[in-house]
């Protein structure tokens, strides 16, 4: 108890931040593929797929984080299938994030001016053609800003795999902080890291944004 | 992320309590199993000094964890500790997550329903500590005054349950953060074990706090799941063998500076 921060403690918080590098990247790309596939279905011209997405997505969205990795690491291990906490971690954060950005997507595709959708039918090109070639490109336009909000929340929301037994970057800094009792610096270099992994994200979405804001300029309904 | 952080757990542990009752009776024999495994998976809270803690090295130790690595090497077996946060030591061993609990966990009515105890293998002085020029001699001096503890502890719970005292509980998220909320002055008295009360001086000399009224002694006990009784007698064996040759005792000592009770020295 007590004494100086050392190198040590650093070399364990980086440690940590590791993991919440590894955990943001495992739940952005499972979460990536799965709410793709959501956000189609939500649109589907079936309409028990349209039913049973929007039912997944609610249950999801009203559930906290905290119970679903709970759930998948506690709750599955009861009923005796056995999960590590790195794939309790990741079913779990996949599923969250899959409902979020599902859900994001769909508005995003939605949102694309009807106009686009009857002129790429004019043209009678098929579902797919009109989905890959028209509406797609402008509606990734139009989800960029809130999937990278959404993107730099994920990456704090990973502190939570901590209460399955994870010592990502914040569970790390509690740990040095309690043999430590120096909050202060402990927590600001943590604040830091996060700073760090976030603003690098957001400054990539602005770029992103004025890249493809370029072919479409004179897109006036929507400015 | 701190908001109704209380109810996400409440609900947590709730569908968690769900899910196990609908647990089958265990398969094998626990013991066996850590016997056949040649390995014991204890859960300990590493961020809970002194008993769980890493040193300036980042390698775990404090009382918890050599009560663990004693019980490992006495019985042959390999250690490995399974990381936990206070909440989550119970659910551990209730999912066979990990084997055992050695980690600051007090004997208590309610927790003796979901899981079995062995004899203690330590007790826990708490007190209200409070800034040694306050003039608190008894429960009415508390009045007004802002107590602060780790929530979810056991002090947590008694001091909730005081409702004729009038007592405003601060609950922060650990005994690190509540000793600096002392030493920075947002609390003049703590709910805690006399080794935290006395870090608060050693971190801010200007604020050295004191042990004012004795708070409660609790009675720390390995936990394991219910309905093994070949590992629990075997561990009650080991507790009781090491409280008479002193081994117990001298740990503790080494991390909390003080002896355990009379009866428990060997």
């Amino acid at each position: 108890m007590g004494g100086h921060l050392n190198a040590n403690h650093l070399l364990f918080l980086g440690h940590g931040a590791l993991w919440t590098v590894g955990l943001s990247l495992i739940a952005l790309i499972g979460g990536g593929i799965v709410g793709f596939v959501i956000a189609l279905a939500r649109i589907s011209p079936l309409k028990s797929v349209r039913l049973l997405s929007a039912a997944y997505v609610q249950l999801v969205q009203g559930t906290p984080l905290l119970v679903i990795l709970f759930l998948g690491y506690f709750g599955l291990a009861a009923i005796g299938l056995k999960m590590s906490p790195l794939a309790a971690a990741s079913a779990s954060l996949t599923l969250y994030v899959a409902a979020y950005l599902g859900e994001i997507w769909r508005g995003s595709i939605q949102s694309v001016p009807k106009p686009q959708w009857e002129a790429a039918e004019g043209l009678a090109l098929s579902r797919t053609q009109r989905m890959i070639k028209v509406i797609l490109p402008q509606a990734m336009r139009i989800a960029t800003p809130p999937t990278v909000g959404f993107m730099v929340q994920i990456i704090k929301n990973t502190s939570l795999a901590s209460v399955v037994g994870f010592v990502e970057l914040m569970r790390s800094g509690q740990i040095v902080n309690n043999s430590l009792f120096e909050p202060f610096i402990v927590y600001a270099i943590i604040a830091a890291v996060y700073f760090a992994m976030c603003y690098p994200l957001s400054l990539f979405s602005q770029k992103l944004e004025r890249r493809m804001g370029r072919g479409s300029a004179n897109n006036l309904s929507l400015a | 992320m701190m908001i109704g952080n209380r109810k996400i757990w409440s609900s947590a542990v709730a569908a968690c309590c769900l899910v196990v009752l609908a647990d089958r009776p265990a398969r094998a024999d626990l013991l066996d199993d850590i016997t056949q495994a040649k390995k014991i998976r204890i859960s300990t809270d590493l961020a809970i000094p002194p008993s769980g803690m890493m040193d300036s090295s980042m390698k775990p130790t404090g009382s918890d964890v050599e009560v663990a690595q004693l019980l490992a090497k006495d019985w042959g077996l390999e250690l490995e500790f399974i990381q936990t946060t206070g909440a989550t030591r119970i659910p551990n061993v209730q999912t066979g997550k990990a084997d055992i609990i050695i980690s600051t966990l007090s004997v208590t009515p309610e927790r003796a329903k979901v899981i079995d105890f062995t004899k203690k293998y330590a007790t826990l002085q708490s007190d209200i500590g409070c800034l040694k020029s306050l003039n608190v001699k008894d429960w009415p001096d508390l009045k007004d005054k802002t107590v602060g503890v780790s929530r979810g502890t056991t002090q947590d719970t008694m001091l909730s349950n005081m409702k004729d005292k009038e007592l405003k509980i601060a609950r922060y998220d650990d005994d690190a953060t509540g000793v600096t909320a002392a030493v920075s002055g947002q609390v003049d008295c703590v709910g805690s074990s006399a080794t935290i009360i006395n870090q608060i001086g050693i971190k801010n000399p200007a604020r050295v706090f004191e042990s004012k009224i004795p708070l409660a002694s609790f009675e720390l006990a390995i936990g394991l799941k219910k309905g093994e009784t070949r590992l629990l007698e075997k561990l009650n064996a080991w507790v009781t063998e090491n409280v008479k040759n002193g081994k117990l005792n001298a740990i503790y000592k080494k991390f909390h500076g003080v002896e355990l009770p009379p009866d428990m020295r060997g």
